[in-house]
């Protein structure tokens, strides 16, 4: 009896939590290059991305929407678009999470948004304003979905930017791929969260830091 | 059901398990809204996943790789006709490995089958059916929604979420209904009449022989229900009849009707590059490789309560009793399964809204 009952708990165990387990993959590819812009005061007031997705997506999100010439779409015509997506955004949180010497900072709604249609790729562009404007010794930023179904990657080259950023200020960039950081990372969360609910997805995360004086 | 004195008790008895199982999944509910509630960036559903590498991460990489390479094999098949099978290969790869992810059936039809007197070969042809299907709907929506009405992403996303949403409770609806039949099986079982441990006793002292023999030759069920002295279980020949097909229909149905966010992308680029046709064919490509996943699963799951029966029927005094408990606890994991996504718990492969 033993036997069956663990033999069937472990079934029962792989079917409820394996489901979950075996998370999706990406579906969503997106390139981003985004920018940290400083106030005149040195604080941080907030974060403009421009996301370039894959052409699968890109033929998804584009679909249907009418222009005047065939194949190519002007930022009037992708408006309805962009609302949509900064819309749709909010519920994950713009994949952006801020900590200031530890702390959670928090995004405004986006402004100045729009997506544009070059070479064949569908940017969207916007920018998060800070809640509260902060100045931190150690700004920590990453971007990633925890779900992964879209799949963050910053682009070769300049992938992000500081915008009138204090003297000294030194910014360091990690991509996921790096395996010590992600291990490093995944500890913190599961600490973090008393071991709850530790974040897959957040092995997948692009950080940026950055150290002030 | 014989009479009105028989119905009640047992109408009695099944709501209260259905009860139970309402209240611990309400309980269920509220524990994981305190979770929720702690989730450090507020952001989307949780994606529990402690452990990475291994066989998960191998599978997550080569379902990446594959479905990249459908978008290039498609563009390809543009300007090369002969792309098209490698985009079919490829599309059939990417369906085995993905269906090993979230949504595509395998804990609903596994615990269905379980659920139930079902052989291995019903399980295939529940797994290719049900994927076929999931075909079939992520085809209708892209022909209906974006070929014929030129529908906007936001559109046929709306339509997406409301078919998720459907699903979902039609998963929770499939598994109240046979946890309201397996939960009175059960009851019975509990309360059946069981052997004098003397009786057993005697039985297991060098007489296994000639005891499994004679189970051989009645079939468990039968031996059960002369136990209880009615007969509501259906005998495991009556599966291959209409009603049983039917009931399997409803499995099919439940895990069909959800498209798999894949397919539909990869069917509105086709129709983007003009190769409308082409996407369809690697949608079925990708349904043939899920189904093989799936049915896998399907046979281990039948294979592992097979076991678990030939191990229980040596303890004839507890192995009726053991076998309506497994019934009944995977007719309540479709139940929790169901409910689960409804309420958002576990997240299955997110709908392309964005």
């Amino acid at each position: 009896m033993t036997l069956v009952l663990r033999l069937l708990s472990a079934l029962a165990l792989t079917f409820l939590f394996g489901a979950s387990a075996a998370e999706a993959h990406p579906h969503v590819w997106i390139t981003s290059t985004s920018e940290l812009i400083y106030g005149p005061d040195g604080t941080l007031t907030g974060v403009r991305h421009a996301w370039t997705f894959d052409e699968m997506f890109a033929a998804y999100a584009l679909q249907g929407i009418e222009t005047k010439t065939k194949g190519a779409y002007s930022r009037d015509e992708l408006a309805p678009l962009a609302q949509t997506n900064v819309e749709s955004l909010k519920e994950y949180a713009y994949f952006t999470f801020a900590k200031a010497d530890g702390k959670k900072e928090k995004f405004n709604e986006p402004v100045d948004y729009f997506l544009d249609y070059k070479d064949n790729a569908l940017t969207l562009h916007f920018t998060l304003p800070l809640k509260t404007p902060f100045k931190a010794k150690a700004l920590v930023l990453e971007v990633f979905d925890p779900t992964i179904f879209i799949d963050f990657k910053f682009a070769e080259k300049d992938p992000v930017k500081l915008v009138g950023a204090p003297e000294g200020c030194q910014m360091k960039f990690q991509r996921p791929n790096d395996g010590s950081a992600s291990a490093q990372r995944l500890n913190e969360q599961t600490f973090m969260n008393g071991g709850e609910n530790a974040n897959y997805g957040a092995m997948f995360a692009n950080k940026i830091t950055v150290d002030c004086p | 059901m014989k009479s009105a004195k028989v119905l009640f008790p047992s109408l009695a008895r099944r709501l209260m398990v259905c009860a139970l199982v309402a209240i611990v999944v309400v309980a269920l509910d509220g524990a994981a809204h305190d979770v929720m509630a702690q989730n450090p960036f507020g952001g989307p559903r949780p994606a529990a996943e402690p452990e990475i590498g291994g066989l998960v991460g191998w599978i997550l990489t080569k379902q990446s790789e594959f479905y990249r390479e459908i978008s290039t094999a498609l563009r390809a098949a543009k300007s090369d006709g002969s792309a098209v099978w490698s985009l079919l290969a490829i599309s059939f790869a990417y369906g085995i490995f993905h269906a090993a992810g979230p949504g595509h059936g395998k804990a609903v039809i596994s615990s269905y089958l379980v659920a139930n007197q079902e052989t291995v070969r019903r399980g295939i042809a529940l797994s290719f059916a049900s994927a076929l299907m999931q075909s079939m709907v992520a085809v209708a929506i892209v022909a209906v929604c974006a070929w014929l009405l030129n529908a906007t992403a936001k559109t046929m996303c709306g339509a997406e979420k409301a078919i998720e949403i459907g699903s979902y409770a039609l998963i929770a609806a499939f598994g109240a209904s046979l946890v309201w039949t397996k939960g009175g099986r059960f009851v019975r079982a509990l309360q059946a009449p069981r052997p004098e441990p003397v009786l057993a006793a005697a039985a297991a002292d060098g007489h296994d022989h000639h005891h499994d023999h004679g189970h051989h030759h009645h079939g468990d069920d039968h031996v059960h229900d002369a136990h209880c002295g009615h007969s509501h279980g259906p005998e495991p020949s009556e599966l291959a009849g209409p009603g049983g097909w039917r009931r399997g229909l409803a499995a099919i149905l439940t895990v069909g009707i959800r498209p798999c966010s894949g397919a539909i992308l990869v069917l509105v680029f086709a129709l983007a590059q003009g190769l409308f046709w082409a996407g369809i064919a690697a949608t079925f490509a990708m349904g043939i490789g899920t189904a093989i996943t799936v049915a896998v699963i399907a046979v281990v799951a039948v294979s592992a309560k097979d076991l678990a029966r030939r191990v229980s029927e040596a303890r004839d005094s507890n192995g009726v009793l053991i076998m309506r408990g497994i019934e009944f606890g995977a007719a309540g994991l479709v139940l929790l399964f169901g409910s689960a996504l409804l309420l958002g718990y576990i997240a299955a492969e997110r709908v392309t809204c964005l």
